[in-house]
Order: C-alpha cells, then sequence, then structure tokens
C-alpha cells in the first residue's frame, strides 16, 4: 500500500489484479455489457491512483474501492438516459413462458437459459427505479447485503438506504403484479376462445 | 398476522431474509386473501429474478491489469507535461489559424492601393460637377484661354 502511494507502477498493478473482481462485481450491477463494465472499472483504477494520497488506510482498501466504483458508475448511470416504463407487450416469448412456469415450479434448479431470462426480466423492473434505489435493491435483495454495508459501499445513512430499499421493493413487486395479473387475463381469455 | 394484511412485511424486507415461520404465516394468510396472494408471488418471484440479476457478473478480461495500467501511464505522462507546453499544444490550431488569416488580411491590404485609387479617380472625373451641369465629359472640357476667350468675344461683340 506504502508502496503504491508512493506512485510505484508495480503496486498499482497488483493493486489492479487483487481487486479487479471485486470492482467488475460492483460494476456488474450496473451495466451488463462488458464494455461498459471494463469501462467503469478502469474509471475507477484510475480515479483511485490519483486520490491513493487520500487514502487514511481506516477502513479496507477494499471498502475505499468499492465506494468510488459504486459512485463513479452512479455518475455514469445518470448521465445514460432512462427507459420507460415497459409494458407486459414488451415481455419476449421466453420471458413470458419463464413467468408461466415460476409459480409451478418452486425449485431452486435452475438452467443457465432461465437465469438470463430471469436476469433480463430483473433489468425490466429494475428500470423502473432510480440507479440509487435500483442498488439498494440489488444490494441487499439480490446479494444479502446487510443495511450497513450498503451504507458503508454508498456513503448513504442507513435510514436512507432502508427507505430506498423499502420503496424500490415496493416499486419492483407492483410492476411484477401488474404483469402477473396480465398473464392471468391474458390466460383466462385464452381458455375462453378454446 | 392472519387478519392483518401482510404487504407491508413484504415491503419491509427481502422474502429471502425472513424466517421460517414468518413466511408459514404469510403463506397462511395468503390461502384466504387473494390480494395478498397476488402481493405474495409478486414478491417471490421479485426476489427470484433480483437473485438471477446479482449473480450475473462480468469477470475480468486477463488483458484488463494492462490496459489499466496503459491508460495510467498515458495519464501520467500528460500530467507531467508543463502547463504552458499543455496550453500550447491545444491551442496551436487556432493560433496557428490566426496567423494565417492575419497575413493575408496584411498582403490584401497591401496589394488593394494600387488597383483600386486608380478607379476610384475615373469615377470621381465621370461624375464632376462640371461635367454633370453642363452635360460635358471630361473629353470636351475648354481650356482656359478658350473660356476667356469666348467671354471677351462676347464683350467685343457687344461694343
Amino acid at each position: 500500500m506504502r508502496q503504491a502511494q508512493d506512485g510505484e507502477e508495480s503496486a498499482f498493478a497488483e493493486i489492479v489484479r487483487r481487486y479487479s473482481p471485486r470492482v467488475f462485481s460492483v460494476a456488474s450491477r450496473f451495466f451488463r455489457q462488458r464494455s461498459l463494465v471494463e469501462e467503469a472499472a478502469q474509471e475507477v483504477f484510475l480515479k483511485a491512483f490519483t486520490q491513493l494520497g487520500s487514502f487514511e488506510g481506516r477502513g479496507s482498501l477494499e471498502g475505499w474501492l468499492t465506494r468510488i466504483a459504486t459512485n463513479t458508475c452512479l455518475n455514469m448511470v445518470r448521465g445514460a438516459k432512462r427507459r420507460p416504463e415497459f409494458t407486459v407487450s414488451d415481455l419476449t416469448e421466453d420471458e413470458q413462458s419463464w413467468l408461466d412456469h415460476q409459480p409451478i415450479d418452486r425449485s431452486e434448479q435452475r438452467s443457465v437459459e432461465n437465469n438470463l431470462v430471469a436476469t433480463d426480466l430483473a433489468d425490466r423492473l429494475l428500470s423502473v427505479l432510480s440507479p440509487e434505489d435500483q442498488q439498494a435493491l440489488l444490494m441487499i435483495d439480490g446479494e444479502k447485503a446487510s443495511i450497513k454495508e450498503v451504507a458503508e459501499a454508498t456513503g448513504w445513512s442507513e435510514s436512507k438506504v432502508k427507505v430506498r430499499a423499502f420503496r424500490a421493493r415496493r416499486k419492483v413487486r407492483e410492476a411484477m403484479e401488474k404483469l402477473l395479473g396480465h398473464r392471468s387475463k391474458d390466460r383466462a381469455s385464452e381458455q375462453v376462445t378454446r | 398476522m392472519k387478519d392483518k394484511h401482510i404487504i407491508e412485511v413484504l415491503d419491509n424486507a427481502s422474502i429471502k431474509s425472513l424466517s421460517e415461520t414468518q413466511v408459514n404465516e404469510i403463506q397462511a394468510h395468503a390461502r384466504e386473501c387473494v390480494s395478498c396472494r397476488d402481493a405474495y408471488d409478486a414478491a417471490r418471484l421479485s426476489a427470484v429474478v433480483l437473485q438471477s440479476r446479482a449473480h450475473a457478473t462480468i469477470e475480468p478480461s486477463p488483458f484488463f491489469q494492462t490496459r489499466v495500467m496503459a491508460a495510467w501511464r498515458e495519464q501520467q505522462a500528460v500530467e507531467n507535461v508543463p502547463a504552458i507546453w499543455r496550453l500550447w499544444n491545444s491551442a496551436k490550431v487556432l493560433v496557428s489559424t490566426m496567423a494565417v488569416t492575419t497575413a493575408a488580411l496584411a498582403v490584401v491590404s497591401l496589394m488593394a492601393p494600387a488597383s483600386t485609387t486608380p478607379l476610384l479617380d475615373q469615377s470621381l472625373s465621370a461624375y464632376s460637377a462640371e461635367s454633370v451641369i453642363m452635360g460635358q465629359s471630361s473629353d470636351d472640357q475648354m481650356s482656359y484661354e478658350q473660356v476667356l476667350s469666348t467671354i471677351y468675344e462676347d464683350d467685343d461683340d457687344a461694343r
């Protein structure tokens, strides 16, 4: 760490090697495209190297990098346009079929393909949220992070994290309920026509 | 829990973090309350898709470290260049363009008097007061002697 603060290049290289999986994991929460994740991760390390002198070593280097990564990605996402709210007609056939089979099939074993469909569906649901709310929800409900961990990673207060997570969970549940409602209506109308 | 709607409970925490007792209570209530059953199904599916999304992480490529270090060296190289040189680098195109424009204007202004002045004289003489009043062109203007002789000739005739 001291070597890196002295500007030694090999120490920087070691930091990148050791912490890039963590930074990529944070950036992957925000972006699905590899190019965007790499762009964000590179920016995170360049920022970190520039600000390394200000790192006082109170917390872990990983925690410090996670915070830089979260803020960098949030800024990148804020700059991008938000997608309009989706409707059930926007769903692909795979997504509709995934929704159809989920309530029946409660097993935890899912194929890779099913996981991809679920991930796409998650992105659609998350698009109704602000980037900050998405973060809170993905960390808590997706990665099982504690409120305290989210607060440390983002720099928000714990009560703010709780409020964001509550609001996000409600919005996502309502969006999902809407999809499920449409789906059962569609099923009913199909049965009537038969 | 039986008489109370469970929606608040669903929104307060991830369904995956609830205890078995809580889940059993929720399921018991959901069997009797249609709106809560819909909410429970939606919350359960939301939790599943969110977990899938959270696990969809991208691993760093083997070249990532090399690329970051190259970008870092490039950034360092830019920062080590003196400020005045960086200013010159960003402004040199503008300064060069301005210099060329000034030189071109100087050449034009030096060449212009030789070609424009005779034209100006011609136009002035073409529209002199005499030619306009007398209706004469500059070619058939009277000389001073002719004017005098014309005046005095008239006087002689009168005498």
